[in-house]
Order: structure tokens, then C-alpha cells, then sequence
């Protein structure tokens, strides 16, 4: 069985090879698709993607909760947020306390915060061996420190000394909390909050994430809390991937549909001309399910030359622009849709080439 | 002599008023070659096709080694067509886009019989009917007699049951008649039968059998 599968793929590439104008012309359909497609809808969805990354790195997901000592907000509001769905990393921050460099007590004063969190280790926080006075900085704090590395000793306002033990890495959510310093504190050792940072784990959840949250502060003056999302950012962000994402799937379908009118026609020329060679074929023996299986075969192969040549052109032709290039699995499934229309077009060609009657095609006038 | 093939009471035309074949019957014996003659317009090149299950009778049947195949599906008359059928076309018919050996070779993907043997086989036969070109070689590059001799090694290449031939001398000089017809006699004795359908009165003579429409 599997060598006559071979035969009949066999056969179909050597019928692709001997009718190489229609081979051609059908590589050339395809790569044409292909490449409009990534070059148009291509771009369009790696500015998308280039936009939504922008909207989400200015933190669309991120709710800031603010916190008076009059609220009585403290670290156990972690543990209530833990049991909420939709979140994908929280943070609480203590009131500020001043430091500066051991080595230079007259030095600017940076603020440091106590911090609590489970995931701490995404902002560059390690194991504290001393919890409490243990610090990382971020690196405009330890510029205003006067640290060259982030290895050093601070003094508090209140006299306490602090060991500067490593780097944060700040995003964009928590910028507003630059110059910091982070002392990470365990779970087990509560203390006030005075900014809590929650982020959704989807823009569309901000908004149910952040109601939710507010739910579980519970703060002895709920006056004396406020909160800030960026629930506008998030419905900008919807808005941009739905219309983009509505305009690059409506263009998708132009061009290929447009391509599979296309090659069907070139196809449906071809067979025509061809009729006299599948009416022997039929006489000779073949089954009409054969002759539509090479037609099929023979288009598809040219079709996935042409999906390679016309996915590798377009990527070229959008790294040159230097546009934003859309994600491998964007550019394969164009490709596999790509052969998917050369076939399909292929379909309505090949039923006709099955049908051809030996005796209409075959006599000699 | 038993009956490779026998027509049964066949009954066609492309207008059901005027049918080219009305209760027609005739057998066809292993090892004899049948010349079926007659003035153009009679049927006899649809006759051809009606035997080699081409065309489906509007009444009677299509009998081979016995077995009624005519009335069979569409899927089992082709197979049947390239299992136990060899054609042999007047203008002998070949893909010119492909070379002589993928000409001849044709049918062996049809009744799936290995490449390979179809290969070696085929070389053996355009050797034995002195087609003096290049395998490699494609249809154009050949004269009319040569083309005729690779559509006969195509349609003995199965070797089958029953070789019908629809004017297969009609462009051809005698020498390459000559080599048709005595490849036709050939066949027929390993047992198959053979059916012509000619104007020629050179190749009528040189059956065993003539049937006239």
C-alpha cells in the first residue's frame, strides 16, 4: 500500500514537472499570496503585537492601591489576595524611611520601603539572610547613594544600618516608586502598607480584579485608601487588538480569496487544455478518485514551494522595511492556509479532469 | 475456443431514436484476431469503446472471461480497464509532456503494479518492437510509426486479457504495419483476444475473423 501511495506522488510530481508553466505559474500565485499577505496583514499584526507590548509595558494590567496609616492597611491583605482569581503577581509596600550611605551620613537621602510578596524574586530580590536589613536598590538609588556596585552599607534616620546586597530590576508598573529601596520582609512579620501593587492577569480583568481586591483590604477608614487602575489603557488595548485584528483577518480573506479565484481559473484553463490527456488517462484505467488525487497532489506541490519562497520573501521584505516582523507561528499558519486555497481552488479543476470521457476526447475525427 | 469477451445483445446510441447497435452480439475467442470493418458512421469505433467498458450499454451486456462487466461501477470498470485491457488508439495517443518510458509505463500505476517491473518490462518491450530512441526521449521527438509501436508496447505492457485497437495502421508505411499486426497475432496466442477496428483492407486480410457493421 505505502509503495503505491509513493507511485501516486510519484506520478503526481512528474505530472508538476512535465506541465511547468502551470507549475510555475502556480508557485507564483502562492508566493504572490503569501507575501501580500505578510507584507500587509504581516505588518499590521507585528505593529499590533509592537503596540499592545508598548500599551503593556506602561503597566494596562496594573492596579495601585494607596493606603493612609489612618486606613490600617497591613501585609495580611497578601493572604486574602492569594484566594482571588485573575491575578498574576501582587506586592505590598511599607511607609517610606529615609536612608543614606553609611560611609557618608551628610549624603542625599534615598527612601526605602519594606516590601512583602511571594514572587518577589521577578523585581531581582534574592534570599534575605536577614530580613529586615537586607536591602536591593534599584539603580537610580544606588547612584544617589553613591554606589558604583550594588554592595554597600546604609544608615536610617532612625539609625538602623542596612546592608545593600543586590540590583532591582524595577518594571515600568512599579517606576513611580523610583529612587528605591526594597527591604523584603517575610510573611510571618507583619507590618503597615502603605501601597499595594496588583497585577490582572488580562487588561479585561482589571477592572473585576481591582472590585475584588478592594473587597479583601479590609481597612479600619476605607476613606482613607485610594485606588488607581488603568482601566482606559485596558479598553484602548481591547479596542487596538479588535480592530486591527478584525482589519488584518478581512484583508486575509480578500487576498486569498482573490488567490483562490485565481489559481482555480489558471487550473480550470489548464485542465481544459489538458482534456485529452486525462480522457486516456480514464481510458487507459485510472479511477476518477486517481486523476483527482494527482490534479490534487500535482497543485499542492508547487503550492508549498510557493508558500516557502513567498513566506521567505515577505519576512525579508519586512525586516528591510523595518517594520515589526509578525511571530513564526503567523507566518507558518499563512503558509499552511496558503496551500490550503491552492488545493481547495484545485478541487472544482480536478472533479472536471476526473470526468472526462474517454470516447469524446480519444476519436479521431 | 472458449470466450475471452462477448457482447451480449448490445443495444446503444447517443439518440435513444436512432441506436448505432441495436440487440448486437458477438463473442470474441481467446487467441483470434478480429477485424470488425464496415463504411464510417456505423459504430464501429463506439462499438470499440462499449467493449472496453468506456461507455455503458442502454440495454444487453459486456461480458469478460464470463463475468459481466459492463454493468459494474464506474471504479470497477476502470481497474478492470487497466488490469485487463490494452488500447491501442489511431493517433496512438501519448502524454507528450512525459518521455517515452513514462509512456509506456502508464498503466502500471493504474493496475499498481510495481514501477520497477514496469520499468524493466517496458525496456524489454520497446526493444522487442525495435523503437530505436532514447527512453529519456519525449513523444515529439519520435516518427508516427515509432509512436504507434510505444502505444502498442504500452498497451501490452499488462499483458492483457483483451487488446483493442481502433485503426492502429491508419498512419502507418507497411513496414510498421507489419510489425502491429504480427504483434497482434502474438498476443493473441498467449490467449488473449484481439479486436481491430479498421478501414484497412491490408490488415483485414491478415486477421483470423472479420465481423462487419
Amino acid at each position: 500500500m505505502s509503495w503505491q501511495i509513493a507511485a501516486l506522488v510519484r506520478e503526481s510530481l512528474a505530472s508538476a514537472w512535465s506541465q511547468r508553466v502551470a507549475s510555475v505559474v502556480t508557485i507564483v500565485m502562492i508566493a504572490g499570496m503569501c507575501a501580500a499577505v505578510l507584507l500587509t496583514t504581516g505588518r499590521t499584526v507585528g505593529a499590533e503585537d509592537a503596540v499592545l507590548r508598548s500599551i503593556d509595558s506602561a503597566g494596562t494590567r496594573a492596579i495601585v492601591i494607596s493606603a493612609d496609616a489612618a486606613a490600617g492597611l497591613d501585609s495580611t491583605v497578601l493572604d486574602r489576595i492569594a484566594h482571588l482569581d485573575g491575578i498574576q503577581w501582587a506586592a505590598a509596600f511599607g511607609s517610606v524611611t529615609d536612608v543614606t550611605n553609611a560611609a557618608f551620613p551628610d549624603g542625599t537621602p534615598v527612601p526605602t520601603r519594606n516590601v512583602w510578596g511571594s514572587e518577589l524574586d521577578d523585581l531581582g530580590i534574592g534570599t534575605s539572610v536577614d530580613p529586615g536589613s537586607t536591602a536591593w536598590a534599584s539603580e537610580d538609588a544606588l547612584g544617589e547613594l553613591g554606589l558604583i556596585e550594588p554592595a554597600g552599607g546604609a544608615v536610617s534616620e532612625t539609625g538602623g544600618d542596612i546592608a545593600v546586597v543586590g540590583k532591582l530590576n524595577l518594571p515600568d508598573y512599579l517606576s513611580f516608586l523610583e529612587p528605591a529601596v526594597f527591604i523584603p520582609e517575610p510573611a510571618s512579620r507583619v507590618g503597615p502598607v502603605s501601597i499595594l501593587v496588583v497585577i490582572a492577569s488580562r487588561p479585561d480583568l482589571v477592572e473585576p480584579v481591582a472590585a475584588a481586591t478592594k473587597s479583601v483590604l479590609a481597612v479600619d477608614d476605607p476613606t482613607a485608601v485610594s485606588m488607581k487602575t488603568s482601566a482606559a489603557l485596558a479598553a484602548l488595548r481591547a479596542a487596538v487588538e479588535g480592530q486591527l485584528g478584525q482589519f488584518g483577518r478581512t484583508l486575509v480573506l480578500l487576498i486569498c480569496g482573490l488567490t483562490g479565484v485565481l489559481v482555480a481559473a489558471i487550473l480550470f484553463g489548464l485542465v481544459m487544455l489538458r482534456r485529452r490527456d486525462y480522457g486516456r488517462r480514464r481510458a487507459l484505467g485510472a479511477t476518477r478518485s486517481l486523476i483527482v488525487t494527482v490534479v490534487l497532489v500535482q497543485t499542492a506541490a508547487p503550492a508549498v514551494v510557493g508558500a516557502a519562497v513567498g513566506s521567505l520573501a515577505g519576512t525579508i521584505s519586512i525586516a528591510a522595511l523595518g517594520d515589526p516582523a509578525p511571530d513564526l507561528d503567523f507566518i507558518v499558519a499563512i503558509g499552511v492556509f496558503a496551500i490550503a486555497v491552492a488545493v481547495i481552488a484545485a478541487l472544482l479543476p480536478a472533479l472536471v479532469a476526473a470526468r472526462r470521457e474517454p470516447i469524446r476526447e480519444l476519436r479521431v475525427p | 475456443m472458449s470466450a475471452v469477451l462477448e457482447a451480449r445483445e448490445l443495444t446503444f446510441g447517443y439518440s435513444r431514436e436512432q441506436p448505432l447497435l441495436a440487440d448486437w452480439s458477438a463473442a470474441f475467442d481467446a487467441g483470434e484476431v478480429v477485424a470488425v470493418t464496415g463504411p464510417s458512421g456505423r459504430g464501429k469505433s463506439t462499438l470499440l469503446y462499449l467493449l472496453g467498458l468506456m461507455l455503458a450499454p442502454h440495454n444487453g451486456e459486456v461480458v469478460l472471461d464470463g463475468r459481466p462487466a459492463s454493468a459494474l461501477r464506474d471504479g470497477a470498470r476502470s481497474r478492470l480497464r487497466g488490469s485487463a485491457y490494452g488500447f491501442v488508439f489511431q493517433d496512438a495517443a501519448l502524454d507528450a509532456t512525459r518521455t517515452v518510458i513514462d509512456n509506456v509505463t502508464e498503466t502500471a500505476l493504474y493496475r499498481g503494479q510495481s514501477r520497477h517491473a514496469a520499468l524493466v518490462r517496458g525496456r524489454e518491450l520497446l526493444e522487442q518492437f525495435g523503437v530505436a530512441v532514447r527512453a529519456d526521449a519525449k513523444p515529439g521527438q519520435v516518427s508516427g510509426g515509432q509512436a504507434q509501436r510505444i502505444a502498442l508496447c504500452r498497451a501490452l505492457l499488462g499483458e492483457p486479457r483483451v487488446l483493442l485497437a481502433d485503426e492502429p495502421t491508419g498512419n502507418l508505411d507497411p513496414a510498421s504495419a507489419r510489425v502491429v499486426v504480427n504483434a497482434f497475432h502474438a498476443h493473441a496466442n498467449t490467449g488473449a483476444a484481439v479486436v481491430v477496428v479498421t478501414h484497412d483492407p491490408a490488415l483485414v486480410a491478415q486477421c483470423d475473423r472479420t465481423i462487419e457493421l
